[in-house]
């Protein structure tokens, strides 16, 4: 609160200064309601799992026994767990450029004084309000080896491409352990496109066309204009897509339960960390190996932006 | 202050008044002081219990509800809630035990009824048994057995049972074969037959395979359950045997077909010959009525004695429910000839008694029970095993190198691991 220097005569307390302390009071008051919840709910419950981790839990009794770092040992032993990271790291490198390429080329198209923007706009978003479970299990079905995927490949006639890639007419592209993880890579690059799409609108249209014009002026076609003026300027959204992307890409679970059930078959193709978690919960009814599972995941992500942030994040000097 | 202390005694009255509906002079297991032989009477019973489902198709959930319209016929003082837990259902009930409000009397599946044994969900049944008089021999024994924890004690009664036997298109095959050889030459003389992709569908894990392990002769443990015997030469012929139907195209798995599963393979006309459970009738029946197919039981094999594998699922109590009386009254009428009647009389379920008539249709699979092994629950970590076995497998077919020792060589580790853990 800083006292207003009104020129009121000073016996009279200043009205700015006790409205200045109902303000703050005030809002203090509109952030503690979510701020309480955000303690409780997500705080509290990542110490909770801290507090779980250590113990010998039983689901009926609560802590046993103190173990210590035990899970934590027992993780980095476990073959199950790395091959899991192994599959989460694969998929997250992969998919967070992609969707980012997808996202920002959409972004691009929708930018455009073209017919039909918010149309296009809201279909490009649809897949990412639509029930990640009811796509996933269409996916499936397309994708099966006599689904609408390899039957239009082969009407197209483009299946002697694929055979030199070496996958026959009739691939199955979610049940066979070499190609399960790239096609959950594309169904999530297609759905999550549209929210990345959103946030590249957002910083494009913050652009002014100023900058456009001098380039205009300077004779730079568009492919340039896009690369040398456009995508430098989106640096502070290519990082903050970049993290959003890589702290959901390390938390994949929903396609890899529903493509290939609690052990993340085809041969542990799709298996992740949350589904793994999800196994040590309710297969091997471990909640405290669990619970360090999600305080490992949880310091991977933390390192991972973290180290993004130290990477990428400095924004360039006007 | 005085507000809250009336507040708290309104509260502590209600508590009491909920808590005397539970019928006096009977006591819940283990409750009663040592020496008391007071016989338990379900008939004297009164009071509510909520019974919790899994989530299947509308026909399982109105039989259920029929056998709980006739037990309240037979009980008129016990009232049941039949609620569905949708969703994955055993992380909904492991969720539901940690909040210690399960249902009172729920499903408990063979897969998964000893680890929830030895987590303590489960109450002892003994008391109840002993007290009432109620006889457990008319149950397949191996059913049964699932449900008995290692301390001896019972904590699930079967409520329903499945085994699996080879069922076939009557158009294609004439005669069924009965032994393993006679099916290999079945298979045989219908490869490149029209109409259909392959002779037999498979299932390349040990959901099947296990019964042509033992049908071959070989063996996943020893007979004590406590080491493993997939690393003999007998089970390595055995798997090899089983491998070589893959080798060489006489079967082949529903997702090579491009099928759901094996019975909608046979359903669809993709196979002639495939192996399932009491459960292909129902799917049969509504989608593909018009094929002519029959059961036929598990060909011998060179073991020399019929063996298949049975999946069971059983009635429980919650160690924590505070209606166990009611509970039991329910469970023991469900699991009993009339409530078991009512539940596998219209074809939904098959029976575990060996007391209950035969539903239209079953008498293959009800034979199976007789002499089948149980295909879940033997072990603990089984699921490892056979996700270790299935990867294995799946690799070998898919990579067309057909050789079983990485199979044997996976399964092993993983049943070590899972029996030292």
């Amino acid at each position: 609160m800083t006292a207003t220097a009104a020129p009121a005569p000073a016996s009279a307390p200043t009205p700015g200064h006790i409205g200045a302390r109902r303000e703050a009071f005030a809002g203090y008051l509109f952030i503690g309601g979510p701020m309480i919840l955000f303690l409780i709910l997500n705080i509290g419950m990542v110490l909770y799992a801290l507090y779980m981790s250590v113990w010998k839990w039983s689901v009926l009794k609560g802590p046993l026994a103190f173990i210590g770092t035990q899970n934590y040992v027992k993780i980095l032993s476990d073959d199950k767990f790395w091959h899991a990271v192994q599959n989460t790291l694969y998929y997250t490198v992969i998919w967070v450029p992609l969707t980012m390429a997808v996202g920002l080329f959409l972004a691009v198209v929708v930018n455009q004084k073209i017919r039909g923007q918010t149309f296009f706009r809201g279909a490009f978003y649809f897949p990412a309000i639509a029930s990640s479970a009811a796509i996933t299990v269409l996916w499936i079905f397309l994708v099966s080896p006599f689904g609408l995927f390899n039957e239009i490949r082969g009407a197209l006639g483009v299946n002697p491409i694929f055979e030199a890639l070496g996958y026959g007419p009739n691939q199955d592209w979610m049940g066979d352990y070499h190609t399960a993880m790239n096609s959950v890579i594309i169904l999530n690059a297609w759905t999550t496109s549209g929210t990345f799409m959103l946030f590249y609108l957002a910083s494009l249209q913050s652009i002014s066309h100023e900058v456009y014009e001098a380039a205009a002026i300077d004779g730079a076609g568009a492919w340039q204009t896009f690369w040398k003026v456009t995508f430098p300027l989106l640096r502070p959204a290519h990082f903050f897509v970049a993290t959003v992307g890589v702290i959901g890409g390390l938390q994949l679970f929903d396609q890899a339960f529903i493509g290939g059930g609690p052990n993340g078959e085809p041969n542990g193709a799709l298996s992740t960390i949350v589904l793994y978690l999800y196994n040590a919960l309710f297969t091997q009814i471990n909640f405290s190996y669990a619970a360090a599972m999600g305080i490992v995941l949880f310091v991977i992500i933390f390192s991972a932006t973290l180290i993004q942030r130290q990477l990428f994040g400095r924004t360039p000097a006007a | 202050m005085r507000r809250a202390l009336a507040f708290a005694m309104a509260i502590a009255l209600i508590t009491v008044a909920c808590s005397a509906g539970n019928s006096p002079g009977t006591t819940g297991a283990g409750g009663s002081p040592g020496g008391s032989v007071a016989a338990f009477d379900p008939a004297a019973i009164s009071g509510n219990a909520t019974l919790g489902e899994w989530d299947s198709s509308p026909a399982e959930h109105s039989a259920v509800s029929s056998a709980l319209a006739a037990f309240s016929v037979t009980y008129p003082n016990v009232k049941v809630d039949q609620t569905t837990i949708s969703g994955d259902y055993r992380a909904q009930m492991i969720t539901r035990f940690g909040a210690h409000n399960p249902p009172d009397i729920f499903y408990v599946n063979a897969e998964y009824a000893q680890d929830w044994i030895d987590q303590g969900f489960l109450a002892p049944l003994d008391d109840y048994i002993a007290k009432q008089g109620f006889a457990t021999s008319p149950f397949f024994k191996n059913y049964l057995d699932i449900f008995t924890g290692s301390d001896g004690h019972i904590y699930g009664l079967p409520k329903d049972g499945n085994t699996i036997a080879m069922a076939y298109n009557s158009d294609l095959v004439s005669t069924p074969p009965t032994t393993m050889d006679q099916l290999v030459q079945t298979a045989q003389s219908l490869v490149g037959k029209p109409g259909i992709k392959a002779p037999m569908c498979l299932n390349a894990a040990l959901d099947r395979g296990l019964a042509f392990l033992y049908a071959q002769g070989g063996s996943l443990l020893t007979a004590d359950n406590k080491a493993e015997a997939i690393d003999t030469p007998a089970s390595k012929a055995a798997l090899q045997w089983y491998m070589d139907l893959f080798k060489n195209g006489l079967g082949v798995t529903n997702k090579a077909l491009g099928d759901g599963w094996c019975g909608e393979a046979l359903g669809k006309g993709d196979v002639a010959m495939t192996f399932e459970g009491g459960w292909l009738l129902g799917f049969m029946q509504t989608t593909y009525p018009k094929v002519n197919w029959k059961f036929a039981e598990m060909p011998t094999g060179s073991s020399g004695s019929k063996v298949t594998i049975s999946y069971t699922a059983a009635y429980g109590i919650g160690v924590d429910s505070a209606n166990k009386d009611q509970a039991w009254t329910a469970l023991q009428y469900l699991t009993g000839t009339q409530g078991m009647a009512v539940w596998t009389g219209g074809g939904i379920a098959v029976p575990s008694r060996s007391d209950v008539p035969v539903p239209d249709g079953f008498d293959i699979i009800v034979k199976g029970a007789a002499y089948s092994k149980p295909g879940s629950g033997f072990m603990k970590g089984y699921n490892d095993v056979q996700t270790a076995f299935a990867n294995a497998f799946d690799q070998e077919i898919t990579n067309k190198t057909y050789n079983v020792d990485n199979v044997i060589a996976a399964t092993v580790a993983a049943i070590n691991k899972a029996l030292a853990g």
